[in-house]
């Protein structure tokens, strides 16, 4: 239902001249509302502000204006593309791309509508990290990071950011102070403006919340608390913020029966996963210095990404040595495929991993776009899998003899203990 | 593969919000008034239950109480917001206002409440003044530990409604009751209570330099009476 612009309305673009036609109302937040609209055969959307939005965020036509001009930090984001205006009027808005009907919201995802894998969920996450890493490196703070401005898809984990007309160069005084729930303990407070490092914090608590369907701080204290309003939130969130799982004060624990989700996904990932929430969430909690940073959040959600593998009953697993022994769906013992060790890091080589540049070239990293090896059946013998060479290059394989061999593209190596692989400039040891 | 459960656990955790519409039916309310109401709050159910299903924060759950001459349950059963259906009121008799608050109270007692919730959000929606002793009812009401901690919305239908009254009830300098003067407001009232106001008080959004923060939860600012909502008007 809106209340701002009606259906067939024509309002023109501030820097094309661009006539942009009404079709439907598709939101409504406090700052404005959402519209669906065409232009020249093609869909976009448009926010629309409220009239006492504009008097009270007097920097917002300008913050639009240099989003407008520096243009998006990736794909990733529904950045503005101009500002719309309608004569005669002082109301404006501005033109984004069309959110495809295929992307979730976050509270899809925490309500149990939308049902990723674990792995579209890591590489929800990870895009996550990639794009805030983007924008942060541009100079800019988003300043609000929360559950309705981030949409994924459930089946490719690809994310998409809206609601961009908050950013700004980071330090800068802005409208707004971040959403309950995550903002970091300086904000709630009252303590400090939003910046980049508090960005990082919230950035932690929503990856917490996909990963954890919880609160990173509701447990014990959260439980005790019968009306749930702003000083609770006030001592939860800000004055008396308590990671849940700090290892050295169990005082905030979560409750069985209450807070069931935490105690369910925190046994289920791997070590080096819990090691960064824990840290995120002790020593980066009042510290600013301490909050993970981006890149440290990437590297690890491909590490995550990669020791992920199949239970016989289909379910994804994560490996994590002999610290997960059974599944967690039908809690059968769990029979590790074989792995790739590239440096420090541990790669599941399941019946459908393909590795690519990131994985097997040091100047690479973060590179996904082709896949350079995928794990292959021998065509005469199906109980023999391989390593399938799909680059361009050749590899060299050392066996457990010492022999060496090369792997010329399309040939696939042996999965077997021992053997390792120079990719070029990267060597991996096949691990069973 | 489709059989396979993807991830273990629930959906995210999270608490009951008890949202009760108080709503004047006596019989200066009778005519377009009351019907005006009706349409009002029939008009706001999608926009409310569209709002609590993207809220994973809380479960809300509605009831209603009409007072005229004494006060009753218009719907008595806490009814998932998924499943609020409202039945049209009528008009006639006194303004029991007072008695429309007892009633609240007694279902605000801390025997008859959930042990952890959101703050519950009560909406008074009045033509004029009470008739009955208003100030009994409202000290029934605040006595109530979660009285005390609800966030309490005013509307005034026409020049008539008692606005200081209302205002007691509200309880909170920084929020004015709302004035209706015509039925475009009331319709845009009524939504703002059923939505922003029921968003605030269990997962409050985005928050902005204009907002009320003195309350039991942060109110954004209610729409202003010159927005007129074209698509609503009847």
């Amino acid at each position: 239902m809106s209340t701002l612009l009606q259906s067939k309305q024509v309002i023109y673009g501030d820097l094309t001249q661009q006539a942009y036609t009404i079709d439907a109302f598709l939101g409504a937040g406090t700052q404005g509302e959402v519209y669906r609209a065409h232009a020249s055969g093609q869909e976009v959307a448009i926010k629309w502000y409220f009239p006492h939005y504009i008097q009270n965020d007097v920097q917002l036509r300008q913050r639009l204006e240099n989003a407008i001009r520096k243009g998006s930090p990736d794909n990733n984001f529904l950045w503005p593309l101009e500002l719309v205006v309608l004569p005669n009027s002082t109301g404006f808005g501005y033109v984004m791309p069309l959110r495809p009907a295929n992307f979730k919201s976050i509270v899809d995802l925490m309500r149990r509508r939308a049902e990723p894998s674990f792995r579209a969920l890591i590489s929800a996450c990870l895009q996550l990290s990639e794009s805030f890493l983007q924008l942060h490196a541009k100079g800019l703070c988003y300043r609000d990071i929360n559950f309705n401005n981030v949409f994924f898809d459930p089946n490719t984990g690809d994310i998409l950011i809206c609601d961009n007309d908050n950013v700004d160069v980071n330090g800068a005084t802005g409208a707004i102070n971040g959403t309950p729930r995550f903002m970091a303990p300086e904000l709630v407070r009252g303590d400090a403006p939003p910046n980049t490092e508090s960005d990082l914090f919230s950035l932690s608590i929503l990856l917490f919340y996909m990963l954890m369907l919880h609160h990173p701080l509701e447990g014990k204290k959260e439980a005790a608390i019968r009306c749930f309003d702003q000083s609770a939130m006030n001592k939860l969130y800000g004055t008396e913020p308590l990671f849940i799982f700090d290892p050295q004060d169990d005082s905030n624990a979560p409750v069985a029966g209450l807070h069931d989700n935490a105690l369910v996904y925190w046994v289920l990932y791997p070590q080096f996963l819990r090691d960064v929430f824990t840290r995120a969430f002790t020593s980066g909690i009042n510290d600013q210095h301490g909050r993970i940073r981006e890149n440290e959040w990437r590297v690890l959600l491909i590490n995550l990404r990669d020791s992920l593998f199949y239970c016989g009953c289909g379910a994804q697993n994560f490996y994590d040595g002999d610290n997960i022994k059974t599944c967690w769906a039908c809690n059968k013992p769990l029979v590790s495929p074989p792995r790739l060790r590239i440096n420090n890091a541990l790669i599941m080589l399941n019946y459908d991993t393909l590795l690519y540049p990131h994985h097997i070239d040091q100047t690479q990293k973060f590179n996904f776009s082709l896949p350079q090896a995928t794990v292959s059946r021998h065509p005469q013998d199906p109980s023999r899998w391989g390593l399938q060479n799909i680059s361009d290059s050749a590899w060299t394989i050392t066996l457990p003899d010492n022999s060496v061999k090369m792997v010329d593209p399309q040939r696939s190596v042996n999965l077997a203990a021992g053997i390792s692989i120079n990719f070029g400039n990267t060597s991996a040891e096949i691990c069973v | 593969m489709t059989d396979i459960i993807k991830r273990p656990g629930g959906a995210m955790a999270n608490r009951p919000l008890h949202f009760f519409w108080l709503a004047d039916c006596s019989g200066s309310m009778y005519g377009e008034k009351i019907e005006q109401l009706n349409y009002a709050i029939r008009n706001a159910i999608k926009p409310m239950q569209d709002v609590a299903a993207d809220n994973p924060n809380a479960q809300v759950m509605v009831r209603a109480i009409k007072f005229s001459t004494g006060a009753q349950w218009h719907i008595a059963q806490a009814t998932p917001v998924e499943d609020f259906k409202w039945d049209n009121l009528t008009a006639n008799g006194v303004t029991d206002m007072g008695l429309a608050l007892q009633l609240a109270a007694e279902q605000l007692d801390v025997t008859q409440m959930p042990e952890r919730c959101l703050p519950p959000v009560l909406v008074l929606v009045s033509d004029g003044q009470p008739t009955d002793d208003f100030n009994d009812g409202l000290n029934t009401l605040m006595n109530k530990p979660w009285g005390r901690k609800s966030v309490r919305i005013g509307i005034g239908i026409g020049q008539d409604a008692d606005l200081e009254v209302l205002q007691k009830f509200i309880g909170n300098p920084e929020i004015r009751p709302l004035q209706a003067n015509n039925a475009e407001d009331l319709v845009k009232y009524i939504r703002w209570a059923s939505t922003v106001v029921l968003q605030a008080a269990s997962a409050p959004a985005s928050q902005v330099k204009d907002q009320v923060s003195g309350g039991v939860v942060p109110i954004p600012q209610a729409p202003p009476a010159s927005d007129i909502d074209a698509d609503d008007v009847w």
